[in-house]
């Protein structure tokens, strides 16, 4: 396996999650929005796997084929499986657990780079 | 610990196991008279390991599910050998001026 | 697009919408006894709101806005006073079609969501700020 540039990484995942971010803030505020369905962006694992593969393919299966301008493929849940009659299927709780655990890896991702970038720093001093 | 805290304590370095460890000196194995480049050489190759080993940890991290404290643990034991490193470095190089100065 | 001020942008866009619902509730139910004037005329007449998501080109992000504000066609719920102004030939004034209740619980509705939008706010806020904080120190 070839070596994974730390900072490349923690890079590509801020993009994710900032692009994670705003579909949940769409979630959020059209959670009274009649049609509209829950959007999410694919697990960053599969942004991983597909790395080698070109970014900006959409893939079949995912609504109206929506990217974001980063490439990372959202996809929107079918409306009419939600309870609602007016066809909204977005839970606020789902949302802000999802908002929860987006805060926990951006600190996570923050924190990593901001230490071994320190540390690079100490290492080329004087 | 204490010992742990100064850079030139190269016997505690040599025996304890790593100055992360905050051993006590002379708690390991080394023997009183490890040479200074094995010395050295130890603790360069100990900075590199916990510097791949917080690497790793971290990547696993961002990849997936990691336990936060394991990724603080693994940065800090870097972050503390590596200063460790640094401080000898320049140690050494600062000596080796002020040798290079005295008038033969 | 930054995919964080974007995401500003739409919760911002959540927070006037909810307000606009707010609003609507709030007349709803200070007109919640308001009759007509004159002999057999209508009542206040409930209003409602609809929200549609509009993709912004700009951000990326589905923007929420306001459809329209329309008025509640049911009909108007009928009372028995004889001596009221807006009393028809029979007795009967209309009232209007709004019930306490359920404006009460949109109203209980539009803040928590109202809540929402503003944790998404503060959050993405503070995403941000831990992003710029990346270059301080020493």
């Amino acid at each position: 396996m070839e070596p994974v540039n730390l900072f490349q990484l923690a890079a590509q995942q801020s993009r994710w999650l900032g692009v994670r971010q705003s579909a949940v803030a769409g979630n959020v505020a059209n959670a009274n929005t009649p049609g509209y369905g829950t959007v999410d962006v694919e697990p960053f694992e599969k942004v991983l796997d597909n790395t080698a593969a070109s970014l900006k393919t959409t893939q079949a299966g995912h609504l109206r084929g929506r990217t974001t301008q980063s490439g990372f493929a959202l996809s929107q849940e079918d409306s009419s499986k939600s309870l609602l009659p007016s066809e909204n299927s977005v839970v606020l709780e789902t949302e802000m657990l999802k908002a929860g655990e987006i805060r926990r890896q951006f600190e996570l991702n923050t924190a990593i780079v901001k230490a071994f970038h320190r540390m690079i720093m100490l290492s080329s001093k004087g | 610990m204490i010992g742990a805290i100064s850079a030139l304590d190269f016997k505690s370095i040599g025996g304890s196991g790593g100055v992360a460890e905050g051993g006590v000196a002379g708690a390991g194995g080394a023997s009183p008279t490890a040479s200074f480049a094995s010395v050295l050489s130890d603790m360069a190759s100990r900075t590199v390991d916990t510097l791949e080993n917080a690497e790793q940890v971290s990547v696993k991290a961002l990849q997936g599910d990691v336990d936060a404290r394991e990724v603080a643990d693994a940065v800090m034991t870097a972050e503390q050998t590596l200063q460790a490193a640094v401080a000898i470095r320049d140690k050494i190089i600062s000596a080796y001026m002020e040798i290079s100065r005295m008038a033969i | 697009m930054d995919p964080l001020a974007a995401a500003l942008k739409v919760a911002a866009s959540g927070l006037s919408a909810q307000s606009e619902r707010l609003r609507v509730v709030s007349e709803n139910l200070a007109n919640a006894q308001s009759t007509g004037e004159t002999p057999g005329a209508d009542a206040y007449r409930r209003k409602t709101i609809t929200f549609s998501a509009e993709l912004d080109r700009a951000s990326g992000g589905s923007l929420v806005e306001i459809a329209g504000i329309n008025r509640d066609r049911s009909d108007f719920p009928i009372e028995f006073m004889p001596g009221h102004e807006a009393a028809d030939e029979k007795g009967f004034v209309k009232m209007p079609n709004v019930n306490v209740l359920l404006e009460m619980a949109d109203m209980s509705e539009a803040n928590r969501s109202y809540e929402a939008n503003l944790q998404v706010i503060k959050q993405a806020r503070d995403l941000i700020s831990m992003t710029i904080d990346l270059m301080r120190g020493q």
